[in-house]
């Protein structure tokens, strides 16, 4: 008899597909660099004191006045950009995931309960949602960020607010076909709780189409927040995050100082193309009708 | 005697799997007469459809017939190429499912799909291949066939969609049907009904059939020979009276007792104990031996398929056998 | 209360489905599109009583509405019209959205691969139901599983296990032992067989009957399998297109059906034939069911019914009798 847990299972097959398996080994690594940062970076990018302008906009492998070498070199401040990646990444993965849980608490929330409810409640939910997915979330998260000005938190609700319709709209379509499954007529029966029946049946049952929109969407809250930095409604200028980074760097690209935009713009593809890969295996694996 | 239609001999069906190889029909021989009804009855994954799909060769990968025969009129037909197996599909052996939404294209009216199944292996007018087309619904009984031919499948009822489904089984003639649990999803009256209809249809046509179905009563009242498997063997044949009557294999008797209807009502039913064991890990010798209150020592040993006149059965202890037959069995 | 009471009182239930029209409906509609906004009457005007310890069966086609009308007296859809009620207290609370208001009514469904939450053990799907109304307390639930599993024949081990990991039968028990955990005093089955390989079948009605003996369970048995009814039940009724055509003792319903339909249906049943020159005859119903959506005028079965006569075709008839009851202008005579 097969003892294994559904979560067994479900890594037995994930390990088949070496890709993804790699892509899996990116993401973690990645985060386990950003979330050592203070730790390994050479340099304290936010400590304006550490700055030495001298160094500014110095190339790859230069070795800076304070005895270290810059790897990857400085930007136009001075600062040692693989210190400046690795906080940066910090900052965009520490951001993606919290507006992605969030934004994935809520939707999901949400779309489970006007799926449970019916009738005009759906209703009135579900028109709200398809009105908001019908605005590019790139033009609500400008709008909100000018908004609500600079900051973390800004940054959070405005990110949440461009996301949470894609968790809603996904739950609630996943939410109604198992709404009308015996197991929930049966807890129905017995009767149990509304909130119960929602968080301890439905919900659960709908998270393999969620997990799927949860991995694109951390990916894209992490391009969507890189977006607004550039553009300048995102964070502060004294806790870059990698989207800033770039968009300094951007005036001198065509003086031929390429490294400032290209070195955060590479860890940004590699982290996103990576949890994509990831996310395409747990889609596949999840989608009964790829099933061989 | 009639000349044998169709023969199975030795056939074997491997499944490979992620937990292991499963022969999901193993060793299975017999027959079919011309104009014959046989009925092959057991429970889900006895291999029973399996049987059936190796028959009309529509084993895909993981699963391949690893070793026996089949013989239609003489003529091999393991081993035959993906276009020769298409060509005798449907003009020789055709197959009715249990549920025909799975052959009938919902997008397709049913004159086209029935068309297309003629042009599939002949090459006949427009006008006759209708008036053939009108012909078989007449047979099959459906009312006002010349105009409920431009209908489309929803706009029938579960039981007329699968007299449909038998209908595109015979429009080509074929000499043998497969029908796999043709019925079981239809209402009790409406089963009557094609229970009935396909009864006379094989006497009037002469169409031999092979008549899947994990219901005894079912079968019983269609088939003239019953073959029994269990977990991919078969256990026991006969004239479908006679082992119905005096079953020689203790899970065809078990079978039979289960039935409601045997006990008194109210009273507990006569159950097999347990439950079939799975294909990957069947147990040594006889499968049925860790249900079977007959089971010796011996049964470990897997059970020959030995024959008694026109009985065959698999068991080393079989039931209500006269003696000198016992014991002349090998 | 009088000995004479029925615990469980079904009073003129009807269910009703209006399909809801959405706005983009709506706006096709008014483009001309037809949409279909006819109610189908999936239980009509249904009234019986089920007295304690009794098991009741409920026999019909598909689609004539008794999986609904047992959905409706287990307090999962409330009723359009009447009141399903045990001891003379209504199964549902009243309201827009009613909720179920008693834990005495529990249901077993059909296909126990739906009906068990696949991303729970087995022992929170057991528990989590007497937990919630206080029948056992969080430090008692362990054995309370255990008690009930070894109740239907399962080891106590299945607790930590998920529902994939078991066979077809196996689940059915689960599901068993979860609406028994509740100690209720009304058990609806809705097919509970329906899906099950014979010998499993015999098993699972053995527990029934079994469970029946040491509870004294009243059952609400529902299936279109005849033999399993005969089998399990006290008294029979039969439905058609919502509406209850004969309600009786089981053994008066099969010796003597008094409806031309229960009468034809149980000529439809195959028999086990076992004699070798035995001719197997039915008298098959003629035509189809009809459509629920539109159900023919007076009595339902009409169109269908050898002895139909011009009033069968405008004046429904009332369930009458009040030992073998019939609904029928021309109900067939004792032992014709």
């Amino acid at each position: 008899m097969d003892r294994s847990t559904p979560l067994a299972r479900f890594w037995d097959e994930f390990r088949t597909n070496r890709v993804a398996l790699v892509a899996l080994g990116v993401v973690l690594l990645i985060s386990a660099l950003a979330i050592a940062a203070p730790l390994i970076s050479p340099q304290n990018p936010y400590d304006l004191a550490n700055l030495v302008l001298m160094d500014a906009r110095r190339p790859p492998g230069f070795v800076g006045s304070k005895g270290f070498t810059h790897w990857l070199g400085t930007d136009a401040q001075g600062r040692d950009l693989l210190s400046a990646i690795l906080y940066g990444l910090r900052i965009s993965i520490q951001i993606g995931l919290i507006a992605g849980a969030i934004a994935f608490a809520l939707g999901a929330t949400l779309g489970t309960f006007a799926a449970f409810l019916g009738g005009r409640i759906e209703a009135l939910i579900m028109r709200i949602i398809d009105l908001q997915l019908s605005f590019p979330a790139i033009l609500l998260a400008l709008v909100l960020a000018a908004l609500l000005g600079q900051g973390k938190w800004p940054l959070i609700t405005a990110l949440v607010t461009a996301q949470y319709a894609y968790f809603a709209r996904t739950a609630h379509g996943a939410a109604s076909t198992e709404r009308s499954k015996d197991y929930v007529d049966a807890a129905l029966s017995t009767p149990l709780k509304a909130s119960r029946v929602v968080f301890r049946h439905i919900l659960p049952n709908c998270l393999p189409p969620l997990i799927v929109v949860a991995t694109v969407q951390v990916a894209n809250s992490i391009a969507l927040e890189a977006t607004l930095s550039f553009l300048g409604l995102g964070l502060p200028v004294t806790e870059p995050s990698l989207g800033m980074l770039i968009s300094n760097g951007f005036q001198y690209m065509l003086s031929g100082r390429y490294w400032i935009s290209i070195y955060p713009g590479v860890a940004l593809i590699i982290l996103i193309v990576a949890i994509n890969l990831v996310g395409d295996q747990v889609r596949d694996q999840l989608n009964p009708r790829l099933k061989r | 005697m009639s000349s044998q239609l169709l023969e199975v001999a030795g056939l074997t069906t491997r499944f490979e799997t992620r937990s292991g190889a499963l022969n999901a029909v193993e060793d299975v021989s017999f027959s079919v007469a011309e104009g014959e009804i046989v009925g092959l009855v057991g429970e889900s994954g006895s291999g029973k459809s399996v049987t059936g799909f190796s028959i009309l060769g529509l084993i895909d990968p993981p699963g391949r017939i690893v070793s026996g025969s089949v013989k239609l009129n003489g003529r091999e037909l393991v081993g035959l190429s993906h276009a020769d197996l298409r060509s005798m599909r449907g003009r020789e052996i055709a197959m009715v499912f249990q549920d025909p939404s799975a052959t009938l294209n919902p997008v397709l009216t049913i004159g086209t799909q029935m068309r297309l199944a003629i042009a599939a292996h002949e090459s006949l007018s427009e006008a006759a291949a209708t008036a053939r087309c009108i012909d078989v619904l007449t047979i099959v009984g459906i009312p006002d066939a010349g105009r409920r031919i431009e209908a489309y499948p929803h706009q029938f009822s579960g039981g007329m969609r699968q007299r449909v489904a038998i209908a595109i089984a015979l429009l080509n003639r074929p000499k043998l049907i497969i029908c796999d649990e043709p019925t079981t999803a239809l209402d009790v009256s409406i089963q009557a009904q094609i229970l009935t209809e396909m009864k006379s249809l094989a006497a009037r046509l002469g169409t031999a059939m092979i008549w899947i179905s994990h219901d005894l009563a079912t079968v019983s009242s269609v088939a003239s020979r019953l073959l029994v498997m269990y977990a991919g063997r078969l256990i026991e044949t006969g004239p479908i009276a006679a082992v119905l009557r005096q079953p020689h294999h203790p899970y065809t008797k078990g079978l039979l007792n289960s039935l409601p209807g045997v006990a008194e009502p109210g009273q507990d039913l006569v159950q097999i104990p347990g439950s079939m064991p799975s294909l990957v890990n069947l147990p040594e010798g006889c499968s049925f031996r860790p249900r079977c209150t007959h089971a010796q020592e011996d049964c470990t040993l897997l059970p020959a398929f030995a024959t008694d006149g026109d009985r065959a059965f698999r068991c080393h202890h079989p039931l209500n056998l006269p003696v000198s037959a016992s014991e002349a069995r090998p | 209360m009088s000995e004479t009471r029925a615990l469980v009182e079904i009073d003129s239930v009807s269910k009703r489905f209006t399909p809801s029209v959405s706005i983009g409906e709506r706006i096709a509609a008014w483009l001309g599109s037809p949409i279909d906004t006819r109610t189908v009457h999936a239980v009509d005007a249904v009234s019986f009583d089920i007295r304690k310890g009794e098991v009741l069966g409920l026999v019909g086609e598909s689609g004539c509405g008794k999986s609904t009308l047992g959905r409706v007296i287990a307090g999962i859809h409330p009723p359009s019209n009447g009141s399903a009620m045990i001891d003379g207290l209504a199964v549902m609370g009243s309201g827009s959205k009613p909720l179920k208001t008693t834990t005495r009514i529990q249901m077993v469904f059909q296909d126990p691969f739906a009906s068990l939450d696949p991303r729970v053990r087995i022992g929170e799907t057991i528990s989590e139901g007497p937990l919630a109304h206080q029948l056992v307390s969080r430090a008692d639930a362990r054995a309370y599983v255990t008690r009930w599993l070894l109740a239907v024949g399962l080891p106590a081990e299945a607790a930590e296990r998920f529902p994939h990991q078991f066979s077809g039968g196996q689940r059915q028990r689960v599901a068993i032992a979860r609406a028994l955990a509740m100690q209720p005093d009304v058990l609806v089955c809705d097919e509970p067989v329906a899906s099950l390989d014979v010998s499993i079948q015999a098993q699972i009605i053995n527990l029934f009957l079994k469970l029946r003996r040491e509870l004294g369970l009243t059952m609400l048995f529902i299936s279109h399998d005849l033999g399993v009814v005969r089998h399990i039940s006290d008294r029979v009724a039969i439905m058609y297109l919502g509406r209850i055509v004969e309600l009786g003792p089981t053994p008066a319903i099969f010796a003597n059906p008094r409806h031309p339909y229960t009468r034809a249906l149980l000529d439809s049943v195959p028999k086990l034939v076992t004699g070798s020159d035995e001719l197997v005859t039915f008298k098959p119903i003629q035509g189809e069911l009809p459509s629920p959506l539109s159900p023919p005028s007076g009595c339902h079965f009409h169109l269908r019914c050898p002895f139909a006569q011009a009033r069968c075709s405008t004046e429904p008839p009332q369930l009458d009798g009040r030992h073998h009851a019939v609904s029928c202008h021309f109900p067939l005579s004792d032992g014709e």
